[in-house]
Formats: C-alpha cells, sequence, structure tokens
C-alpha cells in the first residue's frame, strides 16, 4: 500500500484588488496534482522555479493551505495537517532548502535536535542528550558539537544538523526540499549518499524535490516533471530519461550534460533539434493558456501530459 | 570526514560548558568601559537611593516647617529647603526613588502586555493580525496627556502601582507595533516552519523560538523606554498631575522652577532633579547600547 497519496491537490493564493479587497483571482501554483509513494522508495518531483514542486510539498506537510484536494498519509487523510492528527507529525518530517535559515540562530545544536524530542518523547535529559549524540554521529558530526551554535557550521554541516533533527523522530516519509541546492558540489554528493545511507538503514520514504535532474536521477525511483503547477510527465527513472514523451522533458532531458567531450558536437546538435521541436510544436503539448494537459498513460508506470486525440 | 572531526573536536576547548546568554551580556558591559561606568553608577544611586529611603521618614520630610523656608544648602539642610520649608534632598532621595518605581514599573507593564501583543499579532497575521492592530489603532488614536490627567484625578487609590497601571494602558501601543513588525518579518523564515513541522505548538513557537531571536529589539526598546518613561512621569508631575507634593518624585522638584524666583535665585531646589534625571537617562542609554551590541554576536566588543 502507497504510504503518501495525494488526489488532486490544489494550492491557489489569492489576488486581492480593489477598494474591498476582495479576491479577484487565484495564483494556482499546484493545480491538480496526483501522485503515490511507496514506503521506502523515494519520489522526485522536478521542475523549474515557480513550477510548484516546493509548494507541493509544503502543502503535504501542512505548511501551505490546501485550496482542494485530498493528501492522506497510511490511508489516513491529513488534509487539514495544521489542526489534526497532531501524532502523525511524528511520521513526516521535512528537509529545508536553506540550512542557513532552517536553523533557529539563538539555540544551541543540542537544543535544535531535542525540539522534536522534546514535543513527543519524555525523555530524562541524559537520555535527550544521548539521543543527540547518537543522531550527531549518524549524520558524521562530533557528538562534541552539542553546545555549539549553528553560525559555527560550514553549510553542509548545517544541512546534516537539520538532517538529524529531521529523522530524530524516525520518521516514515521525509519531505525533502531542495536539500542539497545550497550546497558545493562536493558536498552534495556526501549529503545525498548519506540520505540514501540512512534511507537503507531506516526504511525512509522520500518526496525529493529538486531541479537538478543529475541528482534526482542518482537519488529517485520514479519522477514527475512539473510545469506551471501542473504535472507534465510522471514515470519511473527509465520511462523519463530513456523514453520521454512530452516535449518540455526531452528539453530537459537534452540539457542534462554529457561529461564525454567527443561527444559534444552531437550533443549540440541533438540540444538544437529539440529546441527546433519545442518552438515549432509548443502549442501541440500545451493549451491555448500554456499550461500542460491532462495525463495520459502510455505504459503502466509512465503518465504524459498529452492533448486526447480523436 | 576523519579529518572534519579531528579538526571540531580542536575547536573545543571546553566541551562541558558554553558561554550563557547572561554571560555573554555581562562580558560585553565589562569591555565597554563607559556602560560598565554607568551601570556601577545606576547600581549605585538605586541601592543608595532605595536603601536611604526606607531610613528616611517621608511623613518628616514634607512636612511644612514655616521657620525655614528657602533656606539655602547648610549644615542642616545638604540642599536646602523649598518654599514650605521642606528638606530638598531628603525629598530628592524619595522623589527619585519614586520616579524610578514607576519608570520600572511603566516599562515592566507595557513592556510584558505590548511585546505579547505584538507576537500573537505578528505571528499569526491574517484576520488577527488585522483585529489586533485596529484595537491598537484605536488605543493610539485617544489623547494620551488628557486621558492619564482624567484617569489621574478619578481614581480614588492614588499610589505608585495605580499611577504605573494608568501610565502602562496608553503606553503599551508603540512598542507593540515594533515587535508585530519584526514578528511579521521573522515568522516568515524557515526555522519557525521547521518548528511547525516538528509539531512545536504554537505558543511554544511565539515565546521560545520568535521572542528570542527579536530579543535585541526588545531589549533596546526597553531600556529606552524606561528612560523615556522616567521622562514621561516627570513631565506630568511638572505639569502637576503627576504626585501631590506629599509625594515627591523627580517632577514635583523640578516643577517648582515653574516660580521664576526659584528658577532665578534657588537653584539648589531644582537643578539637582535636573542633573539626575539628564545624568539617569544617559546612563541607562549607555547600558542600553552595550546590551544591544551583546545581543548581536557581530558587533560584540567581548
Amino acid at each position: 500500500m502507497a504510504i503518501l497519496e495525494v488526489e488532486d491537490l490544489k494550492v491557489y493564493f489569492p489576488i486581492k484588488a480593489g477598494i474591498l479587497n476582495r479576491t479577484v483571482d487565484h495564483v494556482k501554483a499546484v493545480d491538480g496534482v496526483s501522485f503515490s509513494i511507496e514506503q521506502g522508495k523515494t519520489y522526485g518531483l522536478v521542475g523549474e522555479s515557480g513550477s510548484g514542486k516546493t509548494t507541493t510539498g509544503r502543502a503535504v506537510i501542512g505548511l501551505e493551505s490546501i485550496y482542494s484536494g485530498k493528501v492522506s498519509f497510511n490511508g489516513t487523510d491529513i488534509t487539514n495537517f495544521g489542526r489534526e492528527n497532531s501524532a502523525l507529525r511524528k511520521d513526516v518530517q521535512m528537509i529545508f532548502q536553506d540550512p542557513y535559515s532552517s536553523l533557529n540562530p539563538r539555540k544551541r545544536v543540542l537544543d535544535i535536535i531535542s525540539e522534536p524530542l522534546r514535543n513527543f518523547e519524555k525523555l530524562s535529559k541524559t537520555e535527550e542528550k544521548k539521543r543527540v549524540q547518537e543522531l550527531l554521529e549518524i549524520v558524521g558530526l562530533s557528538p562534541e558539537s552539542i553546545l555549539k551554535y549553528p553560525h559555527e557550521f560550514s553549510g553542509g554541516q548545517r544541512q546534516r544538523i537539520g538532517i538529524a533533527r529531521a529523522i530524530a523522530l524516525k520518521p516514515k516519509l521525509i519531505i525533502a526540499d531542495e536539500p542539497v541546492s545550497a550546497l558545493d558540489v562536493s558536498v552534495q554528493a556526501q549529503v545525498l549518499n548519506f540520505m540514501q545511507d540512512i534511507q537503507k538503514e531506516l526504511n525512509l520514504t522520500y518526496l525529493f524535490i529538486s531541479h537538478d535532474l543529475g541528482i534526482v536521477k542518482h537519488m529517485c525511483d520514479d519522477i514527475a516533471i512539473m510545469y506551471k503547477g501542473r504535472y507534465v510527465e510522471q514515470g519511473t527513472i527509465t520511462d523519463i530519461f530513456n523514453n520521454p514523451q512530452h516535449i518540455y522533458t526531452k528539453r530537459l532531458v537534452s540539457a542534462i550534460p554529457d561529461i564525454n567531450p567527443r561527444n559534444r558536437e552531437k550533443q549540440y546538435r541533438i540540444r538544437q533539434e529539440v529546441q527546433r521541436e519545442y518552438a515549432n510544436s509548443f502549442n501541440d503539448y500545451f493549451d491555448s493558456e500554456g499550461l500542460a494537459y491532462g495525463l495520459q498513460p502510455v505504459s503502466d508506470t509512465h503518465l504524459v501530459a498529452l492533448p486526447e486525440r480523436g | 570526514m576523519e579529518v572534519n572531526n579531528a579538526n571540531l573536536a580542536n575547536q573545543i576547548q571546553d566541551p562541558t560548558k558554553s558561554p550563557s546568554g547572561l554571560k555573554i551580556l555581562w562580558k560585553e558591559i565589562v569591555r565597554d568601559k563607559l556602560a560598565l561606568i554607568s551601570l556601577i553608577l545606576l547600581v549605585l544611586i538605586t541601592v543608595f537611593v532605595y536603601g536611604t529611603a526606607v531610613v528616611l521618614d517621608q511623613d518628616e520630610i514634607v512636612r511644612v516647617d514655616l521657620f525655614a523656608i528657602h533656606e539655602p544648602p547648610s549644615e542642616e539642610f545638604i540642599l536646602g529647603t523649598d518654599y514650605g520649608g521642606r528638606d530638598v534632598f531628603g525629598q530628592l532621595i524619595i522623589g527619585t526613588r519614586n520616579s524610578l518605581s514607576i519608570g520600572f514599573l511603566v516599562t515592566a507593564i507595557s513592556g510584558i502586555f505590548g511585546i505579547a501583543f505584538g507576537l500573537i499579532a505578528g505571528y499569526f497575521g491574517g484576520y488577527t493580525d488585522n483585529a489586533l492592530m485596529r484595537v491598537l489603532d484605536f488605543f493610539q488614536v485617544l489623547p494620551f496627556t488628557m486621558l492619564v490627567i482624567v484617569f489621574v484625578s478619578i481614581v480614588p487609590n492614588y499610589t505608585i502601582l495605580a499611577f504605573s497601571i494608568i501610565m502602562a494602558a496608553f503606553n503599551w501601543m508603540g512598542i507593540a507595533r515594533l515587535i508585530r513588525s519584526k514578528a511579521l518579518q521573522e515568522k516568515e523564515l524557515d526555522y519557525v516552519q521547521a518548528s511547525k513541522t516538528l509539531g512545536t505548538s504554537h505558543t511554544k513557537i511565539i515565546f521560545r523560538e520568535v521572542m528570542p531571536n527579536i530579543s535585541s529589539l526588545i531589549i533596546v526598546t526597553m531600556t529606552l523606554n524606561l528612560a523615556a518613561n522616567i521622562g514621561i512621569e516627570s513631565g506630568l508631575s511638572f505639569l502637576g498631575f503627576g504626585f501631590p507634593e506629599s509625594t515627591p518624585s523627580l517632577g514635583t522638584l523640578l516643577s517648582y522652577a515653574t516660580n521664576p524666583q526659584t528658577l532665578e535665585y534657588r537653584w539648589w531646589i531644582w537643578v539637582p532633579a535636573a542633573v539626575l534625571i539628564l545624568i539617569m537617562m544617559l546612563m541607562i542609554r549607555n547600558v542600553g547600547e552595550a546590551l544591544r551590541r551583546a545581543t548581536d554576536a557581530r558587533q560584540r566588543r567581548g
């Protein structure tokens, strides 16, 4: 059974105008997104900035209010996460994009990592300290750092503290919102490999939000491409990378740099060709407002947003 | 990784201790000589004033003695006497105590209320913010001086506490507005969002996460408010709406200067009070500045 199921999720932000400050229109940040994730898998959400991928993640964990749609976790409805289901908070955690603002600068590492423990588990001071030190060891930081403040760490180390906090309650699902986009490339690999290690160890499920296709290919089992709040294409890694159907996906995939310099000319030609196709057939793949169509199945796992034929 | 950990371990000299907030504040004040001198003087004045006031008999000091009117400073009266033959030095001590008490009380009451109000309005935002801010606007358009004067004249039991509450009731809006604007900024930061996802309650987030992060603002405003509140009290007493002459304050002493004769020829009645107000405000400001620097790690000298 799927651990997380999202049905027709819509997150709209009102546009207010006029003297009475009435809602005249909505920004459709997420417009009818559905997906499900199996336990222990990693589901990638890819898209350009403003495509609604982060908003989707934040809506799932209850940081954005949901306009319509349904989110269920392990069969329980968590659409109104903010008010109800506080016990389920334990099982769904989030890793934030910016390691510089996601840690309270006034708190020591001990207090930061033990915050979830204090909320959900009644531990004595010594037990708590031991748990935090264990967690720090898991994320590869020195257990002596518990009395330091966040500003004494580098970006990569801070992100590890954020991860330690997210896994402190042994959650089942972690929403990772561009967890490495603020880090150096060398540190990115470290953090990503580490995330995969703890995934195996704790049987975690990830909702992995990223704009970096290379990272997504490395991390995920299934991915979805988003554009302007809608899904463009959804499928397994092989579906998307070897058999992209939608012109937008093709363009994204062709943009991945090839490490072999001999292919440079070939890559350039492919890119040119895809670009030409994109310009020519834009209207076939997007409706009059420039939005993607509804998803049509291509195979059991592969869905593409194509206009209905016939 | 190994190297990294070794480096980290080296950086920690004493893993059992890390400087607490109070220690940092203290270190900063010690490093800033002006603030240190100010704080010592301020503490000395406060201790001296509160200590002596216990010994002094207020009724004895404010008793009118027609045989000792307008005495200049002498052995018997260190700072001379006023038009009622009352000892100015004794009045100065008790007056400073009263003024300080009112200053502290007003700052504390209006501060606690204003901070809570501003934090709640800013943190929740939306309708809560709108409703609370309209209440605040209502209070802000009320004429402060007039209302304080009205309340002061109708309150049956006119004590320091009563006066402080009246003043605080019309004095919390500024700090509330300031704190709200900061809270609005702060709640958008990821660490507040993170706390929400970690299941921390709103109350805890407001007072344990957001409030410590705007503590520098709180400390500076509170300190400056303390100086301002002492000033407002003196001003009201100067106008004759503070305490009666039977309860001296720095303002009542100053108000003797409204008499041109006193202003020109009897300096001993009003100069000490004026100088004391000036010195105390300057010292409070110096300490406040040092505290402000201490709360921001980048500006610290200590």
